[in-house]
C-alpha cells in the first residue's frame, strides 16, 4: 500500500466519521468531549496505518537486500545475489555468415552459407572472487568448446585461471570473435595459437595501465585450437605484456593507445602419421589452405612466436597493427633434411566510424540504436586492412612443394559494419588475396571473396 | 664531515622508510553483527576497546557495527555476512549460525564465562508519563482498549523474550496451564497494532510515532527512552515477574581464521568482562555480571522476580520449536490489533 493510498483512506475515515455524525439523529447533541475522543481515536488509527506502512517499507527494503536481482538487457540475462557475491550470467552469440567467391569459374572455392559461430555462454561468480566461464561452440555443424575455465581472482594484479582459454599472444586473436572488426581475422592469426588448455597467471597493474599474462599450456599449432588432451609431455610457455600508459588521461586522443608484446615458446615432435605431424597449414581469410608442408615433414624441436602489437582508437578512428614471427624446427622423416623455419606475418587495419561514435577494441556502441520510427539508424563503420604472411624461403622445396604451397599471401580487405544496436551487427567484407607461387604454372589463383555476416551477440 | 653526516642521515631515513609495516602497528577491522538496541552500547564500547588494544599491542582496530532484529542478523551471517563476532539477543540465534552454517562450534557457549553472556537484561513496560492506562502488570496488557507495542518474534530476539516473559507469567498464574497461557498471550497480541522488525523499531513506534499505551521492552531500551530519547515523557513499570534475558556473544571461528583476526576478536569479547567493559554495559543500562560493578549500579536496576528460559520452557531449542518456528504457536495466535 503506498503513502498516498494510506492518507486517502485516513481522510475517508475522517470524512465518513463526520458524515455519520451529522446523519445520526441521536448524535446531534454529542458533547465536545465525545467528539474529541473520536478524533483522537481516528488520529491514532491514522498513526498506526502510517507506521504499518513504514514497517512494511522497511521489511520490503530488508527483503530486497536478501533477494537476488535478475537483470536482462544488452549484456544478456543475469541473476545476482543481493550482496553481489554470487552471480550467474547467460550470454551468447550467433554468427550467420555467407562466403562467396568472385570470378571462380573453375569453382576452386565453394560459395556457402554457414553458421560460423553459435556460442551460448555461461559465466558464474561465487563468493565474489571465484569465476567460471563455459562457452561451447556449435558453429560449422560441429560441437566444440572455446572457453571453459575457472578463475580465482585473488587480487586485480593476480588472477589464476585454469582450463581452456586463448593463448595470451596475439592482439587480434585475443579480441572476442564477436568484437573483431572484420568477418575473419587477418593473416597473422594463422601463425598464432588459439584455444588451448593450461594454467595462466594474469592481472592488471597500475589501475589497468599495464596488463600481463603468464601461461603454461599444452601447445597449439599455428592458427589452431588444441584437442582436449596433449599428445606429448612438452608444454608451451606464453607471456604477454600490454601497456596503455595514457589510460587515465583526460585526452581522448591518447587514453586508448596501447602497445605490447606477446611471446610463446615450446617444443613439439610429430610423427609420420598425417594427423600428428604437429605442423600447421596456413589459410586465407576465406579459410582456404594456401600452404601445407610435405607429408614426410614433421615438427622436431623448438617452436617460438613473438608478436609486437599496437592498437589505437582516437575517437571514431581505429588502428590495429601487429607483427608475428613464428619459428618451428622441422625435419624430414625420409631424408636428413632439418631446419628452423621462420615464418612472418603482419597486418595494419584502419577503421572509421562514419556516424561519429568512438571506435574501440571492444566494438562500436551506437549512440542511437536502429529504430526507423525514431529516425535513428545505429552506427556505421568503414574498415580497411592490409595483411601479409611470408613463409620462410628455406621451406622450399625440401619441406614444402612450391607447386602446391605458396611462399606468401597478401590480402587487402575492405569492410562495412552496421551496428544496429549493441546486440545486432551486420557486416560485409571484400577480401582480395594474391599469392606468390603455389601453382604448377606460377602463382596460385587470387582469391576474391565476399563475406557477409549477421551477428546476434548479447 | 658534513657530507658524511648527511650520508648517515640519508641512510637512516631510507632505512626507516622501508621498515616492515608490522613495526609501525597493524590496522585491523572487525565486524560485530549485533541485535537491534545495542547501538549505543557498542558505540561507546568500541572506542574503549580500540584504546585498550592500541595501548596493549600498538595495533589500530576499527569495529564496524551491523544492527537489526536478532533473528534477521543470524540469518544474514548464515547467508554469508562476514561477521568476526556476533553479539545477538539470544543463544538460539547463535546456535543457528553454528548449526546451519558451521561457522563456529556447537559448544561455543562454553568458551566464555557466564554462558558467553557478559551482561544480562530483562523485560519491563514503558508507559507514557503519568501512566494514563494504569499499567501495573502483565494482566493489564491483555485488557481491551490497551494498545501494546512489541516487535515481531519472527525477526526480533527482544520480541521473543517479550513473548516468553508473558507466557511464563501466565504459566505461573494459572499453575502451568498451557491453554490458559495461550489464551492470555493471544489476548495481548490482539492489542498489538503493528509489529516492528526489531526492538529499536518498536521503541521508535512508541516513543517517536506516539503509537501504543505500553511498550513491552528490553530494560535497557526502556531506560534509554526515559533518560534520553523522550526525557520526561515516559515511565518504566516493572512487572511482578519477568524473564532473565542473557544476550550472548561469540567469535565466528571460520571468519576470523580466514581473515586472521582471531586474536583481536577474542580479546574484543573478553574485554566485555573487564571492569571497563562492565562499566560501559552498566552505563548503557545492561545488568553487569562483575559483582563489583553490579554492586556499584545496583540502585539503577530494580529488583525483579526472574525466571529463565531453561526453567520454564526447557531451553531455547524447545521454545523456538514450539512457539516461533513456522506453524508454531505464534503463527496461530497473532492477529493484527484493531
Amino acid at each position: 500500500m503506498n503513502r498516498r493510498t494510506l492518507l486517502a483512506i485516513a481522510g475517508a475515515i475522517l470524512l465518513g466519521a463526520g458524515i455519520i455524525r451529522r446523519a445520526s439523529a441521536g448524535d446531534v447533541n454529542a458533547s465536545p468531549a465525545d467528539v474529541q475522543q473520536r478524533l483522537e481515536a481516528l488520529e491514532l488509527k491514522t498513526k498506526v496505518l502510517e507506521r504499518r506502512w513504514e514497517v512494511d517499507q522497511e521489511n520490503a527494503a530488508a527483503k530486497s537486500k536478501e533477494s537476488s536481482t535478475p537483470s536482462i538487457g544488452k549484456d544478456g540475462y543475469s541473476l545476482k545475489s543481493a550482496d553481489g557475491r554470487f552471480q550467474i550470467k547467460f550470454q551468447g552469440d550467433i554468427q550467420a555468415d555467407g562466403r562467396f567467391y568472385l570470378n571462380d569459374k573453375a569453382e576452386a572455392f565453394t560459395d556457402t552459407f554457414l553458421l560460423r559461430r553459435v556460442r551460448p555462454t555461461v559465466e558464474v561468480t561465487a563468493y565474489g572472487i571465484f569465476d567460471g566461464r563455459i562457452q561451447p561452440n556449435f558453429g560449422g555443424g560441429a560441437a566444440g568448446v572455446d572457453d571453459a575455465y575457472a578463475e580465482l581472482r585473488f587480487f586485480p594484479f593476480a588472477k589464476l585461471r585454469a582450463g581452456r582459454f586463448k593463448a595470451p599472444v596475439g592482439l587480434e586473436n585475443l579480441q572476442s570473435s564477436s568484437k573483431i572488426t572484420f568477418v575473419e581475422r587477418g593473416l597473422p592469426a594463422g601463425l598464432l595459437p588459439a584455444y588451448d588448455q593450461g594454467v595462466q597467471l594474469h592481472g592488471d597493474l597500475w589501475g589497468g595501465a599495464a596488463t600481463y599474462a603468464l601461461a603454461v599450456q599444452n601447445g597449439a599449432l599455428d592458427g589452431t585450437n588444441t584437442d582436449s588432451t596433449d599428445n606429448n609431455d612438452r608444454k608451451d610457455f606464453a607471456a604477454r605484456v600490454f601497456l596503455t600508459p595514457f589510460k587515465a588521461s583526460a585526452s581522448d586522443l591518447l587514453n586508448d593507445l596501447g602497445f605490447g608484446v606477446g611471446a610463446a615458446v615450446g617444443k613439439d615432435r610429430g610423427t609420420t602419421n598425417a594427423s600428428t605431424t604437429r605442423l600447421p597449414s596456413y589459410k586465407t581469410e576465406g579459410q582456404n589452405a594456401f600452404f601445407t608442408y610435405k607429408t614426410n615433414i614433421i615438427a622436431w624441436g623448438e617452436r617460438r612466436r613473438v608478436s609486437p602489437q599496437l592498437k589505437w582508437y582516437p575517437g571514431p578512428v581505429g588502428l590495429l597493427a601487429e607483427y608475428v614471427l613464428s619459428s618451428q624446427e622441422v625435419k624430414s622423416t625420409t631424408t636428413v633434411s632439418a631446419a628452423n623455419l621462420r615464418n612472418r606475418a603482419w597486418q595494419v587495419a584502419v577503421t572509421y566510424v562514419l556516424t561519429g561514435e568512438r571506435a574501440s577494441y571492444n566494438g562500436v556502441k551506437p549512440r542511437k540504436p536502429f529504430d526507423p520510427k525514431q529516425n535513428t539508424w545505429g552506427a556505421l563503420e568503414l574498415a580497411v586492412r592490409y595483411s601479409q604472411l611470408d613463409v620462410d624461403r628455406n621451406a622450399f622445396p625440401r619441406f614444402a612443394d612450391p607447386a602446391k604451397s605458396s611462399r606468401a599471401a597478401r590480402a587487402w580487405t575492405g569492410g562495412l559494419n552496421w551496428y544496429l544496436n549493441p546486440v545486432v551487427k551486420t557486416s560485409v567484407d571484400y577480401a582480395y588475396t594474391w599469392f606468390d607461387r603455389g601453382a604448377t604454372t606460377g602463382d596460385r589463383v587470387a582469391e576474391r571473396a565476399v563475406f557477409s555476416r549477421i551477428q546476434f551477440s548479447f | 664531515m658534513l657530507v658524511k653526516t648527511l650520508k648517515s642521515l640519508l641512510t637512516a631515513v631510507l632505512a626507516l622508510s622501508i621498515l616492515p609495516a608490522s613495526w609501525a602497528g597493524r590496522s585491523v577491522t572487525l565486524l560485530n553483527v549485533s541485535y537491534d538496541p545495542t547501538r549505543e552500547l557498542y558505540k561507546e564500547y568500541n572506542g574503549a576497546f580500540a584504546k585498550y588494544w592500541k595501548a596493549k599491542t600498538g595495533d589500530d582496530v576499527t569495529v564496524n557495527q551491523s544492527h537489526g532484529g536478532s533473528g534477521s542478523q543470524a540469518r544474514a551471517v548464515i547467508d554469508g555476512l562476514d561477521a568476526d563476532v556476533v553479539t545477538l539477543a539470544l543463544a538460539y540465534d547463535v546456535d543457528a549460525v553454528a548449526e546451519k552454517a558451521g561457522l563456529l562450534p556447537k559448544d561455543w557457549q562454553k568458551r566464555l564465562p557466564d554462558n558467553s553472556s557478559p551482561y544480562t537484561s530483562t523485560i519491563v513496560f514503558l508507559v507514557r508519563k503519568g501512566n494514563p492506562k494504569n499499567i501495573r502488570d502483565w494482566d493489564d496488557l491483555a485488557k481491551p482498549g490497551v494498545s501494546v507495542v512489541t516487535p515481531n518474534p519472527k525477526t526480533s530476539g527482544g520480541a521473543r523474550w517479550n513473548y516468553l516473559a508473558a507466557w511464563g507469567y501466565a504459566l505461573r498464574k494459572w499453575n502451568k496451564d498451557e491453554a490458559k497461557a495461550r489464551e492470555f498471550v493471544t489476548a495481548i497480541y490482539k492489542n498489538v497494532p503493528v509489529l516492528d522488525s526489531g526492538a529499536r523499531g518498536a521503541t521508535v513506534t512508541f516513543v517517536e510515532r506516539g503509537i501504543g499505551d505500553v511498550a513491552v521492552s528490553w530494560e535497557n531500551e526502556a531506560f534509554l527512552a526515559v533518560n534520553q530519547l523522550g526525557k520526561g515523557q515516559f515511565e518504566i513499570v516493572v512487572p511482578s515477574v519477568s524473564i532473565l534475558a542473557e544476550p550472548p556473544v561469540a567469535v565466528v571461528d571460520k571468519v576470523v581464521d580466514r581473515r586472521g583476526t582471531r586474536k583481536v576478536a577474542q580479546a574484543y569479547l573478553e574485554y566485555l568482562y573487564s571492569e571497563e567493559g562492565q562499566e560501559i554495559a552498566a552505563r548503557n543500562y545492561y545488568r553487569p555480571r562483575l559483582p563489583s560493578v553490579a554492586a556499584k549500579y545496583a540502585v539503577q536496576f530494580p529488583k525483579v522476580d526472574l525466571f529463565t528460559v531453561e526453567e520454564v520452557f526447557g531451553g531455547w531449542q524447545k521454545a523456538q520449536k514450539a512457539h516461533f518456528a513456522d506453524g508454531g504457536l505464534f503463527d496461530k495466535i497473532y492477529l493484527p490489533g484493531k
